[in-house]
């Protein structure tokens, strides 16, 4: 059996995936990176191929593909492809029906439009700041001293928002502190938060070309408050995937390794 | 493919404004006259006595001092002037002509004057007004302003030769320049073409930045070698493009678009060739500076430009350059809160793609940041899905025979 690896070194979490010959998936990683990306592609990669029986090394891997801001620091990697193909990849092979993406990483936003073929049909990226991104959210839940899963919970409960004015991670910081010190509701806030975060995905998922439905990517896919707040935002069915959302990354790029590994091999 | 012999020394000329060649040149008593803008003819910066510069910031860290005098919402490129000018970065220059034609530049002229920013007692900085439009009278109220704030300016402090010889002289050198650069950019045509988009940048910026006689041999030699070089066999790159938009002399920036597997074949954009290095044909009839004027107005790209046949224009010749060149898509960049090309890079992304049936992406770069991991990820992403579309082109043709 061949096997093949995608790996995305994000500036947050490492994830790895390895896909056998069919397109299933044998391994999966997700580890919190390092400073070093060498260092967190390599514990990742070791991780994975811990998983596959018969496996002892990336080395042996037919294809490798890096994706994530560390793509080009993957040991061992064939090539690189960047994250918003590799995330349409993964979407396609998991939904093919699934035909918008907003992908949420540590340090990023992006909108991504998918092609019939899994390939990427228009992208938009919003890169300049914080706001919105996985960073955002944990500066968050460290205001609230909570973990995501109890911010998301929380932002879930509150039968009203109270909107957050501040965009920047700095200032919404202190707009959040200011509120609560102010005595209102802590769920309320959250919703708020959700909402401004939902308002920044809508900017990216119209630019993007987003239709009738999309799907969440990257770790904050995890946040049900987020969901829910962009269903509102957006008017438009947010699909969930069968497949862990942040793996997204790290399996396109095992499929563009599977399909280019196999096409060399042929 | 063979490194080009002389690279490394052009790359070297770009990582100071005051460079070796120019250090020379003042050593030698010539003059360093500055400018910023495609609407101050290069050729009447290089009479006689005098050479041009056009004004770069290379290695501009923390701008805090020039936002402190301006203000947060001004284009990289002015502020990153300023910055330089405060820290003694141009204090080789003996003037500094400007254009009436984007205000956030006004306001980088404005702040050399008002923070006696050169120490040199003849330094001055000078002012022309730039018409919108081409017409008979703004022809002739272009080429009145070159004369009075340029010419008759250069003559009266430094006592430069202005005569039409002069210009005839001045324009000559500016032609071997532009011949050459013209030969060297044609190799970018072939299927695969013997230099790269990063080679052919700092080739070029070298020409704007250094004395022309200064530089001149070397640019020769170098389009003598690349008669005989051979491109690798195998490609190094998955795409070619045409690079359009706003002030961009950092070679790192095109660099970084050929790292992430595109080929840049033309540069539209200030501080290219197209247009930058196109020759200036001279009659014997009609007024040299009004021939020199015109040629500028008619050669511009510059978004400043809005009628509509000129908006026109420039779409078509962006076209144009995608066929010559046979590129397979666009990349318009803009500096962030660049006025013009803001608008321009807006709708003409869209135009092309939709209109014109050429892919296109827009980027919009920091002046001193413009290699960040994040525009990597944005062209990376631009030359995948231009990839993607070469082969599905290719695929579609075998099975239509």
């Amino acid at each position: 059996m061949k096997y093949f690896g995608g790996c995305d070194v994000g500036s947050t979490y490492t994830k790895c995936v390895i896909l056998d010959e069919n397109g299933n998936i044998v391994a999966n990683v997700t580890n919190r990176s390092k400073i070093n990306p060498v260092q967190s592609a390599e514990i990742a990669l070791d991780d994975a191929v811990a998983q596959v029986e018969g496996l002892n090394s990336a080395k042996e891997l037919t294809y490798l593909i890096g994706t994530g801001y560390g793509r080009n620091k993957v040991p061992f990697a064939d090539e690189n492809i960047s994250e918003i193909s590799c995330h349409a990849m993964g979407v396609h092979v998991t939904n093919p029906e699934v035909k918008a993406i907003i992908d949420i990483g540590g340090q990023d936003v992006k909108g991504i439009s998918i092609d019939t073929d899994g390939t990427v049909k228009n992208f938009a990226m919003n890169d300049k700041c914080a706001a919105g991104t996985g960073r955002f959210y944990e500066a968050m839940a460290n205001a609230f001293e909570m973990t995501l899963p109890e911010f998301s919970k929380l932002s879930l409960n509150a039968k009203n928002t109270i909107p957050i004015t501040a965009q920047c991670t700095v200032f919404a910081e202190s707009e959040v502190i200011s509120l609560v010190g102010e005595g209102k509701p802590m769920d309320e806030i959250a919703a708020g938060i959700q909402l401004a975060v939902a308002k920044r995905c809508f900017v990216m998922a119209k630019k993007a070309g987003a239709v009738d439905s999309i799907t969440l990517t990257g770790g904050c896919a995890k946040n049900d408050g987020l969901k829910k707040a962009i269903e509102k935002v957006l008017k438009i069915n947010v699909v969930e995937l069968k497949t862990d959302p942040q793996l997204m990354g790290a399996l396109g790029a095992a499929e563009y390794a599977r399909q280019k590994g196999l096409a060399k091999v042929d | 493919m063979k490194d080009l012999k002389h690279l490394i020394y052009f790359e070297n000329l770009l990582q100071e404004a005051n460079n070796d060649l120019v250090k020379q040149a003042t050593n030698d008593g010539k003059l360093a006259i500055a400018y910023t803008c495609y609407h101050i003819p290069e050729v009447l910066l290089n009479l006689d006595n005098c050479f041009s510069v056009r004004l770069r910031a290379p290695r501009t860290g923390s701008m805090d001092i020039a936002t402190y005098y301006m203000s947060s919402f001004l284009c990289g490129y002015s502020k990153a002037l300023l910055e330089r000018g405060i820290e003694g970065g141009y204090n080789f220059l003996s003037a500094l002509i400007g254009a009436e034609t984007c205000s956030e530049m006004n306001r980088t002229y404005e702040h050399f004057e008002l923070l006696n920013l050169v120490p040199n007692d003849k330094f001055f900085v000078t002012f022309v007004d730039s018409p919108f439009k081409i017409e008979q009278h703004t022809v002739k109220h272009y080429t009145n302003q070159l004369q009075v704030k340029v010419l008759d300016k250069l003559n009266e402090v430094y006592g430069v030769d202005t005569s039409d010889e002069a210009l005839k002289k001045a324009v000559e050198e500016h032609n071997e320049i532009c011949r050459l650069i013209t030969e060297i950019g044609e190799y970018r045509k072939e299927e695969n073409p013997r230099i790269t988009g990063y080679e052919f940048h700092v080739l070029c910026l070298a020409t704007y930045c250094c004395p022309k006689y200064l530089i001149i041999d070397k640019l020769r030699e170098t389009a003598e070698e690349l008669k005989t070089r051979e491109p690798d066999q195998k490609k190094n790159y998955r795409a070619k493009i045409v690079v359009v938009g706003s002030e961009m002399d950092d070679p790192d920036f095109t660099k970084l678009i050929e790292d992430s597997g595109a080929l840049v074949v033309a540069d539209r954009f200030c501080f290219g060739s197209l247009p930058g290095r196109e020759e200036i044909i001279l009659n014997d009839e009609d007024d040299v500076l009004t021939q020199i004027a015109l040629h500028y107005m008619k050669t511009s790209q510059c978004p400043r430009f809005m009628s509509h046949e000129k908006v026109q224009e420039r779409r078509d010749y962006v076209k144009e350059l995608v066929d010559k060149y046979n590129a397979d898509g666009v990349m318009y960049e803009q500096l962030k809160f660049c006025e013009y090309w803001g608008y321009e890079r807006a709708l003409a992304s869209y135009v092309m793609s939709g209109d014109y049936g050429v892919p296109t992406a827009a980027v919009d770069r920091q002046y001193t940041a413009s290699a960040s991991g994040q525009l990597r990820t944005r062209v990376q992403a631009f030359v995948e899905s231009l990839e993607i579309k070469k082969i599905q082109k290719a695929k579609e043709m075998r099975e239509n025979g």
